[in-house]
């Protein structure tokens, strides 16, 4: 019975290859987009998960009055691990905190990315290099590791995994030490780096004052986390006493422990936003929605192609099959198709991996052995082919022979319904992402072109490790760099404007304190960034108090302390009375998200830290020539870089900030036109079908005298019609959802108009495209055929 | 073989209900060949239909070689039907996707005959109704003729006690009307029961009796002399 099933089943998809295509081949694009998301979601929820300890891994952290932060004092770690048996091990670790040179006599290599770490963290974290990691003899002894990448750019011919010479920061100043040997980093972990040291002990000498550091706990499996946290806190609070820290503060009695487990941290950390997790679920939604339309789509099409199946069923029920029979007979046809989908999905998904991974900065693939796709695909497939195929099954077999034989067959009211209110869905699906992804794309024309106060053009930012804190220090290699040709004006400062956070302070103005940004600069900052004054004076080296205790603010920061005429007026703040000599115009440093933070500008500063961040305003025309130069004499300018001259263009980095949004107009993109897609396919099916079904009524109405354009009009009204409705419903949950989108930024858009109108008309004309194309058919066939034919 | 007694069946709609069945009494022996006549609407169909326990009719009862059928469910409805009942159809009904071989070869399958014994028994009814060069096939390269051959072969080929057939003759030209009529005779001749609903007196004539309904009743019954007498 089986075999003779199967041979209908075929015979029949082959009569049919044209909706048996689109429906498989619609499902098929779909699935493809739901393998793809579905791999990533399992990528980003599985950080870690190799290690084998990965349940019972917590980060430990402290909860301050303002915020949540992993960094937390060496000491903390030790105390944990004498007081408490439940934990296992302690590790603890420290990031590098700036980029440095490695060299070999061949090559050099940037650290950027530099983690210490102790024995234990190492052991626990699974950090382990490719020969067995040995502890470190001694209280002094390090174990300095490479990433292969770095150590296959110092050392191109080396087979081996023997210790290596390698001299750290400028050759001319740097130092010597010895590479132990080359460690693969897991770009699947929450610890990354491209150099790791390995000490027995890591921040001895240091207090608890110290809160740099990350502390890893290894517990006992079933420790009770909550009480263990408890402990933990009272005891940090003990120790804080015990090394006399400062405990009368609101700031100390304010602080907690917390125990964050490993496998939030690359999701959802406590300490950091769950900004990554959102996403994802958004991520998740919008291909699960994209799979529905697909089901949708073949649930349609099954139900339209009933008739076509209604006479087997009836002759099959009167010769004595159960319906559960043919119920089950019509789902795994509908499994085979779905197989057949699954299939073309793998491979689509296959062709799109390598520009999937491209914008989500991952390398994902389908053919890695514990992939998780394993045990996923099958439970889908099943999934799909019964939300897909249990309404068409019941129906089909549902049919009552007595009616079905005779011929007097026709689909239920209910399933008219159904159909429509499915095309509807879909849709309604399709016009939201179309608006969606409208309004993004002017958000983001918007942040393209609006002015951003600053001109991040022909600005290059050069990697340094120097300090230039002292003006007199920076002085002379600012004469050196402004002698070469097409170089305007050269600057140094704490930060750049790409995005980066500035610090933070107390200053007081005419005995109001409020709380608001500084950024340390040199002479020519502003004129470097092109910034507007908006009143008084730039820092000028004419001016000896620049120097010492002048400062320049910006209009939010007038703003904040009411300041109509801010010039001439003290500011205090880190035990320093500023004069204000400026007023700059807002600018936007830290991109669209963020509103401009009042701020305050010197050049002195003794709460900030050292300058290190070059800035370079070149012209145009002498760029190349400029930078070659640069590069020539780099080693002379700045000894301590020597010859690893690294620039930037300020415009990248700043164009960074606008990444995540360009991500998610690719995003919105590829959703909108698989939508899109899919529905338009599941509606040219349909049409086919409907227009099909109505030959008769059409040759009627042409005997009768209706005109081409009457009959056109006919057969489109009712999916014009359901495109209106789909509209209607979509309009409001788009506006919702992007206005929600919308209140992420600091400086938006109003919503436009424009987009709504647009994806009305793209569906509307989508839709009587469709239509007229099968309806042209049937208007142009000779109605004495279709009469002939009843 | 067959006793209906006081048969109802109506049908419902939002607006109106139309009684097709209105209290028909009938008798069949075992090896009769009865015809059903009467104007469209009478409610010939509907009966073949309860007969073919493809309806359910509101009261009544329908007894089958002492068997009350309206107490069934539909399980046990499928399995008597396919057990003891063939169908032919005014429009052969046949599936499309399978050739003439298979199409016959369906309902064995539904009464799980082995598959050697299957290939004998659909070689035989496919010799034996003439149509074995057409036998890889598929309905739509067929008369409609052949076409109507081939459901008569599929409703006989699990050698049913009881064939109902509903116009067997109604889409065809009559040489091959006669052709089809001729072979019901013949089944009809080996001893299986026939009940026909047939427009065409001259279809009617072929049987034993002819039962006249109208409006859901039975208005007349007569037996055909000439036939019965060929009988004797």
């Amino acid at each position: 019975m089986f075999k003779l099933n199967l041979k209908i089943a075929l015979r029949n998809l082959w009569k049919n290859g044209g909706i048996t295509s689109i429906n498989v081949g619609g499902l098929a694009i779909a699935l493809a987009a739901f393998i793809l998301v579905m791999m990533y979601v399992t990528y980003e929820t599985t950080f870690d998960k190799g290690n084998p300890n990965y349940d019972n891994i917590y980060i430990v952290g402290r909860t301050m009055p303002e915020f949540k932060t992993n960094y937390t004092p060496p000491p903390l770690g030790k105390a944990i691990k004498q007081n408490f048996p439940e934990v296992m091990a302690v590790g603890t670790l420290k990031k590098g905190g700036f980029e440095f040179a490695i060299s070999s006599d061949a090559n050099t290599a940037f650290a950027s990315n530099y983690l210490m770490v102790d024995y234990e963290a190492a052991k626990m974290l699974q950090l382990l290099p490719n020969e067995e990691l040995a502890k470190p003899a001694n209280e002094e002894g390090i174990l300095f590791f490479l990433a292969k990448e770095s150590m296959m750019t110092l050392f191109p011919k080396k087979k081996d995994d023997k210790p290596e010479l390698v001299t750290l920061g400028s050759k001319a100043a740097g130092q010597t030490a010895e590479v132990k040997g080359t460690i693969s980093v897991n770009k699947h972990s929450n610890v990354t780096f491209d150099a790791l040291s390995v000490r027995k002990e890591l921040g001895k000498n240091e207090n608890y004052g110290y809160n740099n550091y990350n502390t890893y706990i290894q517990v006992k499996s079933g420790t009770d986390i909550a009480a263990l946290e408890q402990k933990i806190n009272t005891l940090y609070k003990n120790e804080l006493i015990k090394d006399g820290q400062d405990v009368s503060t609101d700031r100390y009695k304010q602080t907690t422990i917390f125990l964050d487990p490993l496998k939030n941290q690359h999701l959802k950390p406590m300490a950091g936003n769950n900004a990554a997790y959102k996403v994802l679920i958004a991520l998740s939604v919008l291909a699960m929605l994209i799979l529905l339309i697909a089901c949708i789509n073949f649930t349609n099409l099954s139900i339209a192609q009933a008739t076509k199946r209604a006479k087997e069923v009836g002759v099959k029920k009167v010769l004595g099959v159960y319906r559960y029979q043919l119920t089950f007979q019509f789902l795994t046809e509908i499994l085979m198709q779905c197989v057949v989908a699954t299939i073309l999905g793998l491979l689509i998904a296959e062709l799109l991996m390598p520009k999937f991974n491209a914008l989500f900065n991952v390398s994902l693939s389908i053919w890695s052995a514990n992939n998780a796709l394993l045990y996923q695909l099958p439970l889908i497939l099943l999934a799909i082919t019964f939300i897909a195929g249990i309404y068409p099954a019941m129906v089909l077999s549902g049919f009552k022979p007595s009616l079905v034989l005779k011929g007097n067959f026709q689909t239920s009211r209910n399933t008219y319904w159904l159909r429509n209110s499915l095309l509807i869905v879909q849709f309604s699906v399709a016009v939201i992402f179309i608006t969606s992804l409208l309004i993004i794309s002017t958000q983001l024309k918007y942040m393209r072109t609006q002015d951003v106060g600053f001109n991040a053009n022909q600005v290059v930012y050069i990697k340094n490790i120097m300090m230039f804190s002292d003006p007199r220090v920076f002085e002379p290699v600012r004469q050196k760099i402004m002698r070469i040709p097409g170089i305007k004006s050269v600057t140094v400062a704490t930060g750049i404007p790409d995005g980066s956070e500035n610090g933070s302070n107390g200053y007081t103005v005419n005995g109001v304190e409020a709380s608001i940004d500084f950024l340390d600069v040199d002479f020519d900052y502003f004129e470097t960034l092109d910034i507007k004054l908006a009143d008084g004076r730039f820092f000028n080296k004419a001016f000896k108090t620049d120097t010492a205790n002048s400062a320049i603010i910006n209009e939010s920061a007038a703003a904040k302390y009411g300041l109509t005429d801010p010039i001439g007026k003290t500011i205090r703040g880190c035990s320093m009375d500023y004069k204000i000599v400026g007023v700059v115009k807002d600018f936007k440093a830290q991109g669209f998200e963020t509103p401009v933070q009042p701020t305050l500008y010197s050049i002195k500063n003794p709460c900030g830290n050292a300058k290190t961040q070059l800035m370079l305003k070149i012209d145009q025309d002498q760029m190349s020539e400029a930078i070659a130069t640069l590069k020539a004499q780099w080693p002379d300018i700045n000894k301590m870089d020597g010859d690893n001259f690294r620039y930037y263009f300020l415009n990248d980095l700043y164009g960074k900030l606008f990444q995540k949004q360009e991500q998610l107009q690719s995003v919105f993109f590829a959703a909108a036109l698989l939508t899109i897609f899919i529905a338009t396919l599941g509606l040219f099916a349909f049409a086919k079908y409907m227009t099909n079904n109505r030959m008769k009524e059409i040759a009627v109405r042409k005997v009768l005298g209706a005109s081409d354009v009457q009959i056109l009009k006919l057969l489109n009204s009712s999916f014009f019609a359901m495109v209106i409705i789909a509209n209607c419903i979509s309009w409001p949950l788009a506006y919702v959802l992007t206005k929600k989108w919308l209140e992420t930024f600091a400086y938006r858009i109003d919503i436009p108009v424009l987009p709504f109108l647009i994806s009305a008309a793209v569906t509307i004309l989508l839709t009587v495209l469709t239509v007229s194309i099968q309806a042209a058919k049937a208007v142009k066939a000779n109605p004495v055929n279709a009469l002939k034919y009843e | 073989m067959i006793k209906i007694e006081n048969l109802e069946k109506v049908y419902k709609t939002e607006e109106i209900e139309t009684t097709a069945l209105n209290g028909i009494n009938l008798h069949v022996k075992e090896g009769e060949f009865v015809s059903i006549m009467g104007p469209s609407g009478c409610g010939k169909s509907t009966l073949l239909n309860v007969m073919g326990l493809l309806d359910k009719p509101e009261s009544g009862s329908y007894k089958f070689l002492e068997t009350e059928l309206l107490k069934l469910n539909d399980r046990e409805r499928s399995n008597f039907r396919k057990r003891n009942m063939g169908f032919v159809f005014q429009n052969f009904n046949l599936i499309d996707e399978l050739t003439v071989f298979e199409n016959i070869e369906l309902p064995l399958i539904y009464n799980k005959i082995p598959s050697a014994e299957r290939k004998k028994l659909v070689n035989e009814i496919i010799e034996r109704m003439n149509i074995v060069n057409r036998s890889g096939h598929f309905p739509q390269q067929l008369s409609g003729g052949q076409q109507q051959r081939v459901a008569v072969a599929r409703a006989l080929v699990t050698k049913p006690k009881l064939v109902l057939a509903d116009e067997p003759t109604g889409n065809l030209d009559s040489a091959h009307g006669n052709e089809v009529m001729e072979l019901l005779c013949e089944l009809n001749e080996t001893g299986t029961t026939i009940v026909m609903v047939t427009h065409s007196s001259h279809d009617a004539s072929f049987s034993n009796r002819i039962i006249n309904l109208k409006d859901g009743h039975v208005i007349s019954e007569k037996i055909n002399k000439g036939k019965t007498e060929e009988l004797i």
